[in-house]
């Protein structure tokens, strides 16, 4: 799905990616892993075809990322979902309203964001925080929006630059668990992380990344155990989350009544 | 879709409320002067039309001349491409003229009789600046007895300066009117440019986000560009406002000062037509402001990130 193939990028002197290839196939978890400054954001952000290598090329779904005309890059990254380490929340927005813009980007029709949002906020925890500002929340909270933003979309593949870096272990291990649960229904996810527990505990397939350049890449589990052509449950859930909407309204509607007929 | 678009608007202005008030004020002075002066330049076309048009020439005819030979200069002129309107006034018609504009003294028209007023035949020109050649042959006809015109302003002694004069005028107007109109649009211009960088620089990381997120540039600019449309079209709407009430008041006053001279419209669904023509220029130049004011300011943004 994903296949990096000797790829260089520098910054001016610095050297922050040197020869790198790796594949990460369908429904995979994989780590990226390495000290602060390896070179695993700048990873994430060619991914993210924020900037292009000075060498090598970079595919996703058999198309070289790097050769992408800059007006298909807005559509190429609504095929991607990002969770960044500093959350990168519209902190002017509620919980909701941070949800909704992913959906509005995507140009999904505005009837079906009341159900999209409501059912990828029950995912992760979040129903009964929709109202809030990112200023009210935890900063497990925050991530959790950040996440909710990113699945909304349905995205074929996430991409975690360490999500949680800014988090306690219980937070981020609940975070880890979401991730997990997520994987599980047939998402790509490459995470960047240098937290050794979470490594540990997950046993996921490992990228180590050291001064620009892979020093190793191990396969922990028997990953992917499978290589759904689809997210089916994220996206039934959603629709779920859709008619559950619809009825609430119904139900809404059928208190006004009762209530105006008793004035 | 556009809701959200035109939320995140509407938030903007709320946010920043005294930058979103001065380029309001500022579109409307702008449009305020634009309607006065585009009411100033249309009167003003009026009024040189009108004294471009009424019977300016009269040919005062001598007491000897026959009926057949007025007849056939009659024709002369109608045929002459350079004139038109031609009338003949006889001297009973010249004598009920003068009673009708010496009415409030009648002791005057009562000094008179008939024989004293000569016929005439009376008749504007297509083209004012024929004026001296038509006069000067038609003071060559053995039965013209005199030429002269009716159209006098400040006192000029021939009707090409009575012209020259009123399209000098005309002109200052169009030219000044416009200058000011001008300096007034660069300068709403520049405060839209100024408020909309701002606000980019505001949104700088809400921008990044949306980038990132797979938005593209035309949903990034769509709030923007709507936050700038509210400010234009609410200018333009308040300063036409405005400039209509101010005019709505004066006409009547207006009207009867000039006379029969069709300064102003006559009636009031001409006078509607007349005021919602310029409000549709003025919110299609408004339009022009805000879009290019917002497209230079957002490629300038661009070009900072």
């Amino acid at each position: 799905m994903i296949k990096f193939n000797n790829v260089s990028k520098s910054f001016g002197s610095i050297k922050a990616l040197e020869d790198i290839s790796f594949e990460v196939n369908k429904g995979e978890f994989v780590f990226i892993t390495g000290p602060s400054g390896a070179g695993k954001t700048t990873l994430l952000r060619l991914l993210l075809r924020e900037f292009t290598p000075d060498k090598g090329t970079i595919t996703f779904e058999s198309v070289d990322i790097t050769k992408l005309d800059k007006n298909y890059i807005p559509t190429y990254r609504q095929k991607i979902g990002v969770v960044f380490q500093d959350y990168k929340i519209l902190n002017e927005r509620t919980v909701r309203e941070n949800v909704e813009v992913a959906l509005a980007v995507a140009g999904v029709p505005e009837a079906s964001w009341p159900g999209r949002v409501a059912q990828v906020l029950k995912l992760v925890g979040l129903l009964n925080r929709a109202e809030l500002f990112p200023n009210q929340l935890s900063g497990g909270e925050i991530q959790r929006t950040s996440l909710a933003r990113a699945l909304v979309i349905n995205p074929k593949v996430i991409l975690a630059d360490e999500p949680t870096g800014n988090l306690d272990w219980e937070t981020a291990d609940a975070i880890m668990d979401l991730l997990e649960k997520i994987n599980k229904e047939g998402k790509t996810i490459i995470m960047a992380t240098h937290n050794e527990m979470i490594i540990d505990k997950y046993k996921k397939r490992s990228i180590k990344i050291k001064a620009g350049r892979i020093v190793s890449k191990e396969k922990l589990t028997d990953e992917p155990k499978t290589q759904p052509t689809e997210a089916p449950k994220v996206a039934e859930e959603v629709n779920e989350g859709k008619q559950e909407a619809k009825e609430s309204k119904i139900e809404e509607k059928k208190k006004i009544k009762v209530k105006v007929e008793e004035v | 879709m556009s809701s959200i678009h035109t939320k995140t608007a509407f938030e903007s202005i709320k946010r920043s409320p005294f930058q979103a008030l001065s380029a309001i004020l500022v579109l409307t002075l702008t449009f305020f002067v634009s309607t006065m002066m585009a009411v100033i330049v249309y009167s003003s076309n009026n009024l040189l039309k009108y004294f471009e048009t009424r019977p300016q020439v009269i040919a005062f005819l001598k007491d000897e001349a026959k009926p057949e030979e007025v007849s056939a200069l009659q024709n002369k002129l109608i045929a002459d491409t350079r004139v038109k309107d031609v009338k003949y006034v006889s001297k009973e018609e010249a004598l009920s003229i003068y009673k009708t504009a010496t009415s409030d003294n009648p002791l005057l028209s009562e000094l008179v009789s008939p024989t004293i007023f000569p016929a005439s035949l009376e008749f504007s020109l297509s083209n004012l600046s024929f004026a001296q050649e038509i006069i000067d042959q038609v003071k060559k006809e053995p039965l013209v007895d005199q030429v002269g015109f009716t159209a006098s302003l400040g006192g000029e002694s021939t009707l090409n300066d009575v012209v020259s004069r009123l399209r000098t005028i005309t002109m200052y107007l169009r030219v000044g009117g416009g200058v000011f109109v001008g300096l007034l649009a660069g300068t709403s211009f520049l405060v839209l440019v100024v408020i909309i960088s701002m606000r980019m620089a505001t949104r700088k990381g809400e921008i990044e986000i949306l980038d990132l997120i797979g938005a593209t540039p035309k949903f990034i600019r769509s709030p923007i560009l709507i936050e700038a449309l509210i400010y234009a079209f609410t200018g333009v709407f308040t300063g036409w406002v405005l400039a209509f009430l101010f005019w709505l008041y004066a006409t009547p006053n207006l009207i009867k000062y000039f006379g029969e001279i069709p300064v102003m419209p006559q009636g009031m669904l001409d006078f509607f037509l007349l005021f919602l023509a310029i409000l549709g220029g003025e919110i299609f130049i408004g339009s022009l402001l805000t879009f290019l004011g917002s497209m230079l300011a957002i490629s300038r943004a661009r070009k900072t990130r």
